[in-house]
């Protein structure tokens, strides 16, 4: 994918997450989180990003995220740059509790950039689709926390698909209720 | 209760289960097939063939061949079949620490232990005088390679004129490998589907503690090619790999591309070969029996190093 179309499809997405706040009535801010998320892959990169969840109803939660290794091991590195674009679905158990598991299932677009024509051969990119499964602690203010274990079921194998795209990681995100912040 | 305690007896039955693999006697993994360079190193070894060489001697090319994980010297000898009676090079075929004996050998040993008998090979030569040392590595061996080079060792040495690597591996075809250290303790082995001649030639068997070992100086490997390696002075890298292999993913050579650069600056050598063989530079014992294509690929690559090496 080319940088241009990069730079538009993330701020797009952000403005989307930005625009949640204006365009959507004040009664359902507070079913809206923003954050950041920060995601480690077993055995391969830090890949940290943005992400957003809305909460449909009590216990189901749709959400959007972003996460990129360029913010991550990408920094002042050799390491590949490479984007996660994901969209996803997770049911809450415990929803009136401050700490609430839960499941989710994640799809969306992976894509590596390889630098050189050299590698233009070889699969960049992949759909993912992913399952991950943790804990959710809402603070009393609108500080909330995300903790969770993910499996990615589609990975490469060296035949087919992205090269680096492995199976387990470990991801936490920060989130913000934009009620709570806005009511302040 | 009960139900709480099912997990533990499911988890205590599997934990119980023997971490010894059945060895029968056509496996390596047997013992009954030492590696012909440990009886007959002369032959394997140049270091054995000709401790004292001429000055003028000293001054050719000698490549120093080395093997993958679970593999023997083996996987280097089409090459030196290919090489027959030229002598404007030599080769040293070096067998990897704790490889080419048997299981219990392979199980104890460590990556340090798979790199050492380079390193003694490398320092023997150039102890006895010879000055024109290049190596090349297939698959694991590339990764200790780069690890030489990450280490600066031959900082104190003198400096390697070429470098070839045929299908490295950084990142791996399976990536199940990443969690060798959950999985391992509880499978024990894995199991390689061999050819009935690959056999004496390749461990049947693969312990996990070697996969931990793999998993570890992979990730070593990657991590110093994320800071980056300088070539030693007037040495080039020249990366030879398969478009798809399902043991090293060809990405692995976008990271050593990425992450290895000569001593000027430049980028190092890098070419994907069309071919879904792992160490495609190895035909002998294949099943299925390797395709014309294959045949041309391999010539094509010992052509190049040969042309490299004496040029």
């Amino acid at each position: 994918m080319s940088k241009k179309k990069l730079i538009l499809k993330v701020s797009g997405f952000i403005f989307i997450l930005l625009n949640l706040n204006s365009n959507i009535s004040y009664s359902q801010l507070n079913k809206i989180d923003v954050g950041l998320r920060f995601q480690k892959t077993i055995d391969l990169y830090y890949e940290n990003g943005i992400t957003g969840q809305y909460h449909f109803s009590k216990r189901i939660v749709f959400g959007a995220s972003y996460i990129t290794s360029r913010l991550g091991s990408g920094i002042n590195s050799n390491a590949i740059k490479q984007d996660n674009f994901t969209i996803s679905g997770a049911y809450l158990f415990r929803p009136n509790k401050k700490l609430q598991p839960f499941a989710r299932l994640n799809t969306g677009y992976f894509t590596a950039d390889y630098e050189s024509p050299i590698f233009n051969n070889l699969q960049n990119n992949s759909a993912i689709f992913a399952l991950d499964a943790g804990l959710l602690y809402s603070f009393k203010n609108p500080l909330k926390l995300n903790i969770s274990l993910g499996y990615n079921a589609i990975t490469g194998d060296g035949k087919q698909g992205a090269g680096t795209l492995y199976p387990v990681y470990l991801q936490t995100s920060i989130l913000w209720n934009l009620k709570k912040s806005n009511s302040k | 209760m009960k139900k709480q305690l099912v997990p533990f007896i499911a988890i205590f039955f599997i934990a119980s289960c023997s971490k010894d693999p059945k060895i029968d006697d056509t496996m390596l993994d047997s013992g009954l097939y030492f590696d012909q360079s440990i009886y007959n190193p002369e032959k394997y070894l140049v270091s054995s063939s000709n401790p004292s060489p001429t000055p003028t001697e000293a001054l050719k090319p000698i490549i120093i061949a080395i093997h993958g994980y679970g593999a023997t010297t083996f996987e280097w000898d089409e090459f030196r079949n290919w090489k027959g009676l030229r002598t404007d090079f030599s080769i040293s075929q070096v067998l990897l620490g704790g490889h080419g004996r048997d299981y219990q050998t392979f199980k104890n040993s460590t990556w340090q232990d798979w790199r050492q008998p380079i390193i003694n090979e490398f320092e023997k030569l150039e102890s006895q005088g010879y000055k024109n040392i290049s190596f090349a590595g297939s698959s694991t061996a590339c990764t200790l390679i780069l690890k030489m080079l990450a280490d600066h060792y031959f900082d104190d040495h003198i400096k390697p004129k070429h470098i070839f690597l045929i299908d490295p591996i950084i990142v791996p075809g399976n990536k199940t490998l990443s969690l060798v250290g959950v999985l391992g303790p509880m499978i024990g082995y894995t199991t390689v589907e061999n050819s009935a001649g690959e056999e004496k030639y390749y461990f049947h068997y693969r312990p996990y503690e070697t996969l931990q070992q793999l998993r570890d100086v992979i990730n070593v490997v990657r991590k110093d090619l994320e800071k980056g390696i300088v070539l030693p002075v007037g040495c080039t890298l020249n990366v030879l790999k398969s478009e798809k292999d399902d043991v090293a993913d060809p990405v692995s050579a976008v990271l050593i591309y990425k992450g290895t650069k000569a001593s000027n600056g430049t980028s190092i050598n890098v070419k994907l070969v069309a071919s879904d063989l792992h160490v495609f530079t190895r035909l002998s014992a294949r099943n299925p029996t390797p395709t014309a294509n294959d045949f041309i690929n391999q010539t094509n690559a010992f052509n190049e190093i040969a042309n490299l090496l004496t040029q």
